[in-house]
């Protein structure tokens, strides 16, 4: 059983198709990543993947559930959590109330339990806290956990957000240029740092990515996106080795 | 918490409830009038900041579901020989006409009333955003407006009600001021208001962290509904008189003005500005009435009250965005950290 | 069954003539809803923002016109001209002084400032002209009743559609052909693009104002002459109603709020005029057909979709 199947999507904006007949396999337990030029239709597959853009043809099924056209909400809830390319972080709340949301998709207590502190919401929200400081604690911002979100430096940002997407209990996590303006160093770090909650969390991870580091470090299978249609798949060896993906990255023309 | 912030809250609460007996007993009723209004506003101020202030939605209906309260209330609390007497155009209507409960269950009832409202209106209406929201509760709210002023029957039309019964005194108003804070302040800080804040956030981030937009956003509209309702039922019984013109856009402005003024989402600057704008509003009547000097009389200007209320939101929009306390909260250490003019400390207590 | 009835209590209480009387009643009010409804959507489509001071703005029309005519006893030519000019610098004024300074502000900052705008408006109104209602100065040129077979017409009743089409054409004109049209076209789509295209974007916005706020002139003193009572809140409802003629018809789309106008227009009149039971409802109509549009169809019927980029 795959953990994500996504079978010949389309989308369309008015006349534009943004991606074209993208079919992709997630197996259990692997990382892979799509690698393609800005304006490839990336992120639009992500965006369809968790039920932001409803795909104009095709399907995605998460272990066989159909999950075309379901609400970004449900699908989380299922168990596809995901970051965000421009860090999508809930600004003026603490480190600690960001991973804190993500847990509230869990919570069986209803408002009137909540609000007055009954003894099942009490119970709840001390697990919740303990799992949200734990993982704070796995991305190193335990010492921060009551600074304002926005407050944080670019790369730990990032770190947070990915803490909370696991708070949600994801199966599978789809990552949006994680490493996106990090330094050397840190890319480095959060190499490693994928690799390891995939093998906590029992992971199958799905990242977009532009640092060849990364990809070519740590993806078990690559696919290759250009003017929204899949022009490769393969190792990152196949990857490195195909012309037409030197082509579309390096833009060799057809008089070359 | 410190053991000194505990003992100081007491002490605030001890010299708050000492000042509302002093009130009580000393206060002409022109003042306790005032002061049951500051109470009511302060209700209706933390019930639409948490709507427009946590959850991030402008809505504009607060005052039809304040209408939907105070004529249920109203309605529910008149004696029949009064009624009798209001309804002398068109009967009032059967099951209402021998109806009387006592006031308690009348002002919930009138919460409850709004609320079923408020969740009929929230369910469709929430699906819109920004201004397209903003016009739309606004048009729900003319339109419960207009229902009332056409349902003679019911609620005597453009009539409007008389002899409500005074019920709603100091107590009725400050306690229930102080449950609707206390409600709110736990939901705020309980997980379903870190949703609540999470939409107001980044609605896109919220929904994809599994939180379910339409179930939160009406779920704060609709408990913002009731609290609506019930300050509404309170405002009824204290006027005496109620007529479906009270409840113009104009009524849903004056709560706008003090949740801005007190800085949306932030409960302590909802109850600040509630006072300020409740008593600034009342203190203001001077200028649109004439004033004797004895040797000269200077004749007041009716509207020019309002004139400076339009100027002074205005005011707080383009230059104070933030209102007095922005998303923050009073604490005794802030304000003790102020009065030493130390620094504060960073992380806050410990 | 009941159905049948109905439409036969309806067919009772209309001939044909009453038709017709009813309809150019709602050619003639839709007109007016579509002349303020288009400066709706223009502040709309440059700004993506409700100008809640456009009703306001449409009232301050109508006693401009008062004050011409009645205390300084200008020629009603005159005066049209100068009302038209006087609104539009109103409402430029109104954008430079509680929009402007907002730009980069939240948009809920820029609503609430929007809503004190218009409360600023009706108040100093009712302080400097006073409260009650004042009679609007209507030439008997205008108000002469003349008849087409048994309909009876107003002369009005002709010359404001007249208007509402010769200036819609004007507009599309200006908006298509000319260069401050390009740029306000521009500024619609993007304001960061077309300042790096070298689009002066606060003058650009300012002219949307001006233009759409001397729209709402003619607006307010044709209304004026068909409903000869002036007051300072009179602006409310009829802007909130032109408001939502704007939305049905696609808020952004120039045309869009003409047809949202007429259907408003005629909307309202054929209901009060088929259901005469339902006439204290006849604010509610805009209202649900709002609520209406924007649950079924929330960009109108002319209006494009705008997907939100994550």
């Amino acid at each position: 059983m795959k953990q994500l199947r996504i079978d010949n999507i389309t989308k369309q904006f008015g006349g534009l198709t943004a991606v074209k007949d993208f079919s992709l396999e997630l197996n259990n337990g692997e990382i892979i990543a799509l690698i393609g030029p800005n304006g490839a239709g990336k992120t639009t597959a992500f965006n369809m993947v968790t039920g932001v853009y409803r795909p104009t043809k095709g399907k995605i099924y998460f272990k066989d559930t159909d999950i075309t056209g379901l609400r970004p909400d449900q699908i989380t809830r299922l168990g596809i959590a995901r970051t965000f390319q421009n860090i999508r972080l809930f600004k003026d709340l603490s480190v600690l109330d960001n991973v804190l949301i993500a847990n509230h998709l869990h919570i069986k207590s209803n408002f009137i339990e909540a609000t007055f502190r009954l003894p099942r919401y009490w119970k709840e929200d001390r697990q919740m806290r303990e799992k949200s400081l734990s993982l704070i604690e796995k991305v190193g911002l335990i010492d921060l956990r009551n600074e304002k979100a926005s407050s944080l430096p670019y790369g730990m940002q990032r770190r947070l957000e990915i803490a909370r997407a696991l708070a949600t209990n994801p199966e599978v996590l789809l990552l949006d240029e994680p490493a996106a303006g990090m330094n050397p160093k840190e890319t480095e770090n959060l190499t490693e740092f994928i690799k390891q909650i995939r093998d906590e969390y029992n992971l199958s991870i799905f990242m977009i990515e532009h640092h060849m580091e990364v990809v070519m470090g740590i993806s078990e299978r690559i696919y290759v996106l250009d003017y929204g249609v899949i022009i490769a798949e393969g190792s990152p060896y196949e990857i490195q080795n195909n012309p037409r993906v030197i082509e579309a990255y390096l833009g060799v023309s057809e008089d070359a | 918490m410190k053991k000194r912030n505990i003992i100081l809250t007491l002490v605030a609460v001890l010299l708050a409830l000492l000042f509302l007996w002093f009130a009580k007993e000393n206060f002409d009723a022109y003042k306790v009038r005032i002061l049951n209004l500051c109470a009511i506003y302060t209700i209706l101020g933390l019930s639409m900041n948490l709507i427009n202030g946590f959850t991030g939605q402008f809505a504009l209906g607060h005052a039809g579901f304040m209408a939907i309260g105070a004529y249920t209330t109203a309605l529910l609390t008149m004696p029949v020989a009064v009624k009798q007497q209001n309804f002398f155009l068109a009967p009032i209507v059967e099951p209402l006409k021998d109806l009387t409960v006592p006031f308690f269950p009348a002002l919930l009832l009138g919460g409850i009333f709004a609320a079923v409202v408020g969740f009929l209106i929230g369910a469709p209406a929430l699906r819109l955003k920004g201004d397209y929201l903003a016009i739309a509760t606004l048009g729900f709210s003319e339109i419960i407006r207009i229902v009332i002023t056409n349902a003679q029957r019911v609620t005597n039309g453009a009539l409007g009600l008389k002899g409500i019964p005074n019920t709603t005194n100091l107590w009725w108003s400050y306690g229930t001021a102080v449950v609707t804070a206390v409600f709110i302040i736990l939901l705020i800080n309980s997980s379903y208001g870190r949703a609540f804040k999470a939409i107001r956030e980044d609605e896109i981030a919220a929904e994809s962290m599994g939180i379910s937009l339409f179930k939160h956003k009406v779920m704060a509209f609709t408990i913002g509904a009731f609290f609506a309702g019930v300050g509404g039922g309170l405002l009824g019984n204290l006027l005496g008189t109620i007529d479906p013109l009270m409840f113009r856009f104009f009524l849903t402005f004056n709560i706008l003005l003090i949740i801005v003024l007190g800085g949306m989402g932030s409960i302590t600057g909802t109850i600040i500005s509630a006072f300020i704008v409740t008593i600034g509003l009342e203190w203001l009547r001077f200028l649109d009435q004439s004033i004797n000097l004895g040797f000269v009389v200077i004749p007041g200007i009716s509207g020019l009250r309002m004139v400076v209320f339009s100027v002074l939101l205005m005011i707080v929009v383009l230059f104070f965005r933030h209102g007095i306390m922005g998303t923050n909260e009073f604490s005794w250490d802030k304000l003790i950290n102020r009065l030493n003019k130390r620094p504060l400390v960073k992380g806050g207590t410990k | 069954m009941a159905l049948k009835l109905f439409l036969q209590d309806i067919l009772d209480v209309m001939t044909p003539e009453m038709f017709l009387q009813h309809l150019t009643n709602g050619i003639s009010l839709g007109s007016l809803y579509a002349l303020v409804a288009i400066g709706y959507t223009m502040v709309y489509g440059i700004l993506r923002l409700i100008n809640f001071a456009h009703g306001d703005i449409f009232m301050m029309a109508t006693y401009f016109t008062f004050y011409s005519i009645v205390m300084f006893s200008i020629p009603w030519y005159v005066t049209f001209i100068l009302v038209i000019i006087m609104t539009g610098a109103l409402g430029m004024v109104v954008e430079a002084s509680a929009y402007r300074p907002l730009r980069d502000a939240p948009r809920i900052s820029i609503l609430i400032s929007a809503i004190g705008a218009s409360f600023l408006l009706e108040n100093l109104a009712i302080v400097i002209f006073g409260g009650r209602p004042k009679a609007f100065p209507a030439p008997e040129l205008f108000t002469k009743v003349f008849m087409v077979g048994s309909v009876s017409v107003q002369r009005l009743t002709i010359i404001i559609p007249v208007v509402a089409v010769v200036l819609l054409f004007a507009l599309l004109y200006l908006i298509n052909n000319t260069k401050s049209g390009m740029a306000m076209r521009a500024v619609s789509k993007d304001h960061e693009t077309a300042r790096l295209m070298g689009v002066d974007i606060d003058r650009t916005i300012s002219l949307t104002f001006g233009i759409g706020s001397m729209l709402a002139a003619v607006g307010g003193m044709m209304w004026g002459l068909k409903f000869p009572q002036i007051a300072p809140l009179m602006g409310v409802i009829p802007g909130l109603k032109c408001f939502i003629a704007a939305v049905v018809g696609g808020i952004g789309n120039i045309k869009g709020a003409v047809i949202g106008g007429f259907i408003l227009g005629i909307g309202e009149i054929m209901l009060v005029a088929l259901l005469p039971s339902l006439t204290g409802y006849r604010d509610a109509f805009a209202f649900i057909l709002l609520i209406m549009i924007l649950l079924f169809k929330p960009t109108g019927i002319m209006g494009e979709k705008i997907t939100e980029k994550v």
